[in-house]
């Protein structure tokens, strides 16, 4: 074998059904090197993991780790090989100790009363031995896992997986549910492990974590490569480019905004018992106002408090066209004239089961009944023009959400609301995990729907959504507003504005 | 290394493409299709008395009243719920009516009466199971121990006769020789059906069992549907108890109560998820179908009834087992 790279994947093809997902797809990784893979979703990402970890078979290929050729048919195998996948959801035994947790998969054990007994001295030593190479020493391995942050959760997860002698780590979106300092701490782990000679294949959908960890940058798109770049030799638009192709452009709309028509919404002196304090701001019909918060911020109450989806006890008031709003329910909200897309796409916003045209027809049921029946025809017909409006790539109305992608599931929550009556969009994290072709259209799609009178308020833990897309923004740290902004803020700005709070 | 790659590529296909077809919408009810006409065939090979117009109306006249108790639970388990109760409420309607006669009520009227206290033990399961969050396992079993006791301490625990003139054509009579109960079972699966899938209410019910959630909050009023499906199906159970008091011409505290298995096994048989948001009624009606066709062919060829036990828990084991399986299809 000439190649002695840590891990080759060469000419690998997959289809499902048919349709080909991977061809002719390739990914080296040498020893101690972090390759990002990025790509829109439906690329071809996951799919190609997923073949790396033994949960798919390939349908045509070559697979060597250390010059070796493999075939993984299980996710044992693949781990056999020191391929270990870190998923975007932290998996931990929270009622296990962190010395539990890190040597699951090889207790220790000592002969005693005429049995084999898990030998927990051992366990705590080799634990800290492990968390000492990663530089943390200082976790205590004796206290369960449950009363960490979930930064140090992630660091049990790392240490875990060099216990099990992993040597490929595979790390998917790993900062989702970090803070920026946490991610910091989680990229200088990363640091470490490549002294140690461990590959990662680091999956995100920031650009600027890629660029501040990888060595190099593996684009993916309709299921080929579609780019290899030396991180530290490119930049951010070459990337784009190669990730969205021929058409590449900028990621948010240039055209001016409208002339800002009157408030639709006023918040005077808001509060949320516990999550958020004395917050003031107005948002106009034609006008995209941003929030930016990192989690804790009370950036992930707000907006569901402004439509009635908090029980929690509320202050202040709250003007909705001049008259005093109160809601109490989703109900009132939605029938006040509100719109409201929910930041857990998966648990909150989507019904996997129904069709694209039954999920855009739910809301607002009334609309498309006829007498005792609900018209399925005019479900078809409201769900089609917003499936060509949208640009939704779905087969036809009639299929079933949970088999589109993100982008395009993110469409449908957001096409639920487009009805007459409604005049004021509430989107949290409006683009998490949504790829970026789709980002780009549905950024596009909120300015043509101010042009047409909308009022939006976007909350988004996304510093550079806020920055790029908002007409005005506003800054939210411990529960309060801490800066006003108006259009053209840079992404560190706005960073800038809870850093300081947080310092102070 | 050439072959190892086309060995990894091979191995899988046949499980897939099984899983594939579990995936697909009409699987489950197209499979118990198939099912059923086998079972018919293999019957009415085993015995000569089986396939005939007769006993084909039997055996629906036989399963009317778990049917109607299996179609109302149909939409709350797809709804996200689950009655335990409703068996019982079917015991406690016909000892009612037998009690509320001796009384000197008027039949019909008591029969009203015993209508309005099951839709009050749903309105009950609904409140406990919605606002209080109870699981609906736990609570509708508290409510079936509930219902079942008080209807024991009502009767002593003896049956009692239910032969009221002007009553039992309810449970007798025919309509172009179709039985009566066999009629309602069959009307109220085409009613449920009608409100499932054409209305507004119907779209509801699969929302709230898709994704209570989400539901919420695009402004659906969740726990309403689900208290309403309580409701449904607690009435069920009452009707179901006044159709079978009426054919026995006697009312036990107990009637039904044997019966609650079947019309789980039923409901899960047929199709309807467990977890929620997937099912139909005519799946229903199919497993209904063919676990009182089982009973009926058993009989026939003198398999004890204890056999017949055996057998349903089977068939109740290989359902689950499949909605399983039909979950992880849908999962790939």
């Amino acid at each position: 074998m000439s190649s002695t790279a840590r891990l080759s994947m060469r000419g690998i093809d997959k289809s499902f059904g048919g349709v080909p997902v991977l061809s002719n797809v390739e990914l080296t990784l040498e020893a101690g090197e972090v390759v990002a893979l990025l790509g829109s979703n439906g690329a071809g990402k996951s799919t190609l993991v997923k073949i790396l970890t033994g949960l798919y078979s390939r349908d045509a290929g070559i697979v060597e780790v250390d010059g070796q050729a493999v075939v993984f048919g299980k996710p044992a195998d693949a781990i056999a090989a020191g391929v270990k996948l870190l998923p975007q959801e932290i998996s931990v035994m929270p009622d296990l100790s962190v010395g539990e947790n890190i040597l699951l998969g090889d207790l220790p054990m000592k002969p005693g009363f005429g049995f084999k007994q898990v030998d927990y001295k051992t366990i705590h030593i080799r634990a800290t031995e492990l968390l000492a190479q990663l530089g943390f020493e200082a976790l205590d391995t004796h206290q369960d896992v449950k009363r960490l942050s979930v930064a140090e959760q992630r660091i049990v997860e790392i240490a875990r997986a060099i216990a099990g002698q992993a040597r490929i780590l595979i790390m998917d979106e790993p900062t989702a549910a970090l803070t920026e300092q946490e991610a910091e701490l989680l990229f200088a782990i990363i640091r470490r492990l490549k002294q140690q000679r461990v590959s990662v294949v680091y999956i995100s959908h920031y650009m600027s974590e890629v660029f501040e960890i990888s060595d190099r940058i593996v684009v993916l798109r309709d299921g080929r490569n579609a780019g290899d770049f030396v991180t530290r030799d490119t930049n951010k638009a070459a990337v784009l480019a190669a990730m969205i192709g021929a058409t590449a452009g900028d990621l948010y709309p240039t055209e001016p905004p409208p002339p800002p028509g009157t408030d639709v919404l006023k918040v005077e002196g808001f509060g949320v018992r516990g999550k958020i304090a004395d917050v003031s701001f107005a948002v106009r019909s034609g006008e995209i106002l941003g929030i930016f918060g990192l989690v804790g911020s009370g950036v992930e109450v707000l907006g569901r408090a402004l439509y009635g989806a908090v029980h929690s006890e509320r202050s202040g008031q709250v003007t909705l066209d001049g008259r005093p709003y109160r809601p109490s329910t989703p109900q009132h909200g939605k029938e006040a004239g509100i719109g409201f897309v929910a930041a857990e796409r998966k648990k909150e916003g989507i019904i996997a089961d129904l069709t694209v045209r039954e999920n855009i027809a739910l809301p607002f049921q009334n609309r498309f009944t006829r007498g005792l029946f609900v018209s399925t025809e005019a479900e078809t017909g409201h769900a089609q023009n917003w499936i060509r409006d949208l640009g939704i790539r779905t087969r036809g109305p009639e299929q079933k959400l949970r088999t589109l992608s993100g982008g395009n599931q993110q469409k449908v929550c957001l096409a639920r609301w487009l009805v007459e009556g409604v005049k004021l969009l509430i989107l949290e994290e409006p683009t998490r995990g949504v790829d970026i072709g789709a980002r780009r259209e549905i950024y596009g799609k909120l300015r043509e729907l101010t042009a047409k009178g909308y009022a939006v308020i976007i909350l988004s833990s996304d510093v550079e959504e806020v920055a790029g897309i908002s007409d005005r923004s506003l800054v939210l740290d411990r529960g309060r507003v801490v800066e006003e902004f108006s259009r053209g803020v840079t992404p560190a700005a706005l960073m800038a504005a809870t850093a300081e709070t947080q310092t102070a | 290394m050439a072959t190892t790659t086309e060995t990894a590529a091979a191995a899988p296909s046949l499980k897939r493409r099984f899983m594939e077809l579990l995936a697909k919408p009409w699987s489950g009810v197209a499979m118990l299709l198939v099912f059923y006409l086998i079972l018919i065939a293999v019957f009415s090979i085993l015995s000569p008395f089986f396939f005939n117009t007769r006993n084909m109306l039997q055996i629906g006249l036989n399963v009317a009243y778990i049917g109607l108790m299996a179609a109302a639970g149909t939409p709350l388990i797809i709804a996200g719920g689950l009655d335990l109760s409703v068996a019982a409420i079917a015991g406690l309607t016909g000892v009612m009516i037998s009690l509320l006669v001796g009384l000197g009520v008027p039949v019909w009227v008591a029969v009203g009466l015993a209508l309005a206290l099951a839709a009050a033990i749903g309105v009950a399961n609904g409140l406990f199971t919605t606002r209080l969050k109870l699981n609906p396992l736990i609570t509708t079993l508290g409510m079936m121990s509930i219902v079942s006791g008080i209807a024991l301490v009502l009767t002593g625990g003896l049956t009692r006769p239910l032969m009221i003139p002007g009553f039992n054509w309810i449970g007798n009579e025919r309509v172009f020789s179709i039985p009566i109960p066999l009629i309602i079972m069959v009307v109220t699966f085409f009613a449920l059906w009608l409100v499932m899938t054409k209305t507004k209410f119907g779209r509801f019910i699969y929302a709230a069992g898709g994704n209570a959630e989400a539901s919420r909050l695009i402004g659906i009023p969740v726990e309403r549907t689900v208290i309403v499906l309580y409701v449904i199906s607690a009435l069920a159970g009452a009707v179901a108890g006044t159709i079978l008091g009426a054919m026995l011409g006697a009312a036990g505290p107990n009637a039904a109560g044997s019966q609650l298995l079947t019309v789980i096994a039923a409901i899960i048989l047929g199709g309807t998820s467990l977890n929620g948001g997937r099912g139909s009624v005519w799946g229903t009606l199919l497993a209904v179908l063919i676990l009182g066709t089982l009973n009926n062919g058993l009989t026939l060829l003198n398999v004890s009834s204890f056999w017949q036990d055996v057998t349903r828990g089977v068939v109740l084991m290989l359902a689950v087992s499949l909605d399983q399986l039909r979950n992880r299809a849908l999962g790939e």
